[in-house]
């Protein structure tokens, strides 16, 4: 896999991409049970899953995967979704999405749109599991509480369910060329010099071992 | 179908506790071994198998003591907490009779409701993985018949009948005796109504909401976040795909594509 290439950059390691699937795959495979035990009115998803009860314990158990995908992805991206003073200037500009922008400082992996997104799955995961957790035997806290944590699960999925579709689109049609980063992993040197410029700059001046200049 | 009331007299019943042996052998519900708590009480608390329940407090009011027996049991809420919680659909239903009732096959034993409840009713049982409560009898009131616990009450503390009826008969007591009618929250009203003796206040008795209603944070979740959680998905995919259409995939532009170029 991270064997030179002409004209691509190696940019996401294996252990990254799986990572990501890991968390992505259960983080959407919650969801979509979730869904189905939030509107009675989608019981084609319970239906198709075996019935409620079974769709509970799936939800559950996606749930521990998400827990554990979320520890592993937030120890992988924190130093790389770390804000830095160029965001400010990115995100002043919304990154060149909505209007034309001359003045984007050249990006690091992540741009500070994507480090919002990176914020928003970690302090909002870390809700989701935390409530999860509770919901799981609300009987063994004081009631408040446990009503709160009915609140602030649905209120974190609301979050992210929507920060999750803008993540869908920019990764996909949005950003041509950028899903396959998380598939084989590598992106083309225009691509990364377009989005990901700082990053490719720093690490070719320290010899960086598997990209590669046309 | 008609929606009944169940009232609850609270200043005729002796504790005999024959509605709650009535509970139990209408329902089929297993006797527990239980031991002495220091009251009257008997078992300590509602459970999966014990649906009501006699109450024992001693109250000290002024001069008097005061011995409260209080049938506890749900309270077939209009708008049940229960019902909003539950996502199992059939699991827990409120009926046109007013009775709230649970569906053991359809419950899958999440337990929201046990923390919805206003009043602290359902009870989990880890063997079956499912919640049991009281159903008012609904298996019997849809029969023409009163619930067993009515049926059974030797003294006329528990009475049962038609909504209109039932409530301008709690009125008359609650104003005979000098007492009120619990609850009274208009925008939580309940199947089941208590007439509260003069020298009691609710909030001294164990196991009550002196001012129960739907709680804030289940209201949120099922009424702001639930809905929010498909508008806002929609409303940023709607936003991505008017961004396509607007402004077109995020790319270095070609300066040969581009009126004059960059
Ligand atoms: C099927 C849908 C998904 C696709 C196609 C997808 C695609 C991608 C791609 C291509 C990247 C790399 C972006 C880059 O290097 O610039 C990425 C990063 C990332 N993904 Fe996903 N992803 C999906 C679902 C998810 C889900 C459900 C989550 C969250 C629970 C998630 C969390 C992340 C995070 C935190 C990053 C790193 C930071 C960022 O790009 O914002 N992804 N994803
Ligand atoms: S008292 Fe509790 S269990 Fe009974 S109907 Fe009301 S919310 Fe449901
Ligand atoms: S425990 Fe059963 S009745 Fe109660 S909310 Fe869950 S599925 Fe519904
Ligand atoms: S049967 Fe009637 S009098 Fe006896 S304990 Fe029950 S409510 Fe009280």
């Amino acid at each position: 896999m991270s064997a030179k290439k002409e004209g691509m950059v190696y940019v996401t390691s294996l252990q990254e991409r799986i990572v990501h699937w890991l968390l992505a795959g259960s983080c959407l495979f919650a969801l979509l049970t979730g869904l189905g035990l939030m509107f009675h009115s989608w019981d084609f998803i319970a239906a198709l899953l075996g019935g409620h009860y079974a769709m509970k314990w799936m939800h559950i158990f996606s749930g521990v995967v998400f827990a554990f995908s979320l520890v592993a992805a937030s120890i992988m991206w924190w130093e790389h979704c770390k804000f830095v003073p160029d965001d400010l200037k990115w995100a002043q500009q919304a990154g060149g999405y909505l209007w034309e922008a001359h003045d984007l400082p050249p990006g690091g992996m992540y741009n500070a749109g994507q480090k919002l997104f990176f914020w928003a799955v970690f302090v909002f995961g870390i809700i989701l599991v935390v409530s999860g957790l509770i919901m799981f035997n609300p009987l063994a806290v004081p009631v408040v509480l446990a009503r709160w944590a009915y609140m602030l699960h649905a209120a974190s999925v609301m979050v992210i369910a929507s920060f999750f579709i803008v993540h869908l689109y920019l990764g996909t049609f949005g950003n041509p060329g950028t899903v396959q980063i998380m598939f084989h992993g590598w992106a083309t040197r225009d691509y990364c010099e377009f989005h990901k410029g700082k990053w490719l700059a720093d690490r070719e001046k320290k010899g960086g071992e598997e990209s590669q200049a046309s | 179908m008609t929606e009944y009331i169940k009232l609850i007299d609270l200043t005729k019943c002796t504790g005999c506790r024959a509605c709650q042996v009535a509970c139990k052998n209408w329902n089929d519900l297993p006797a527990e071994s239980t031991g002495f708590t220091g009251s009257l009480q008997n078992p300590a608390d509602l459970s999966y198998n014990t649906w009501c329940l006699i109450r024992f407090d001693e109250i000290q009011n002024g001069s008097g003591m005061n011995w409260i027996m209080r049938h506890d049991a749900c309270m077939h809420c209009e708008w049940p907490a229960c019902v909003k919680a539950c996502p199992s659909p059939g699991a827990l239903v409120r009926t046109d009779t007013g009775a709230v009732v649970h569906d053991p096959n359809y419950c899958i034993g999440c337990k929201a409701c046990t923390a919805a409840c206003p009043f602290d009713i359902p009870r989990y049982s880890a063997e079956q993985e499912k919640i049991a409560k009281c159903t008012l009898c609904y298996d019997r009131i849809t029969d023409g018949r009163k619930p067993a616990c009515v049926t059974a009450c030797p003294t006329g503390c528990l009475t049962f009948g038609p909504k209109a009826e039932m409530l301008a008969k709690a009125d008359a007591r609650a104003a005979e005796v000098q007492g009120v009618v619990y609850p009274r929250n208009p925008k939580y009203r309940t199947n089941v109504l208590y007439i509260m003796p003069k020298a009691i206040n609710v909030a001294q008795l164990q196991h009550t909401n002196p001012n129960p209603k739907m709680p804030t944070t289940i209201l949120w979740w099922k009424n702001l976040f639930k809905p929010f959680t498909l508008i806002g998905m929609g409303a940023v995919a709607g936003a991505a795909m008017l961004h396509y259409m607007v402004r077109g995939p995020h790319e270095p532009h070609e300066p040969e594509n581009k009126e004059g170029g960059e």
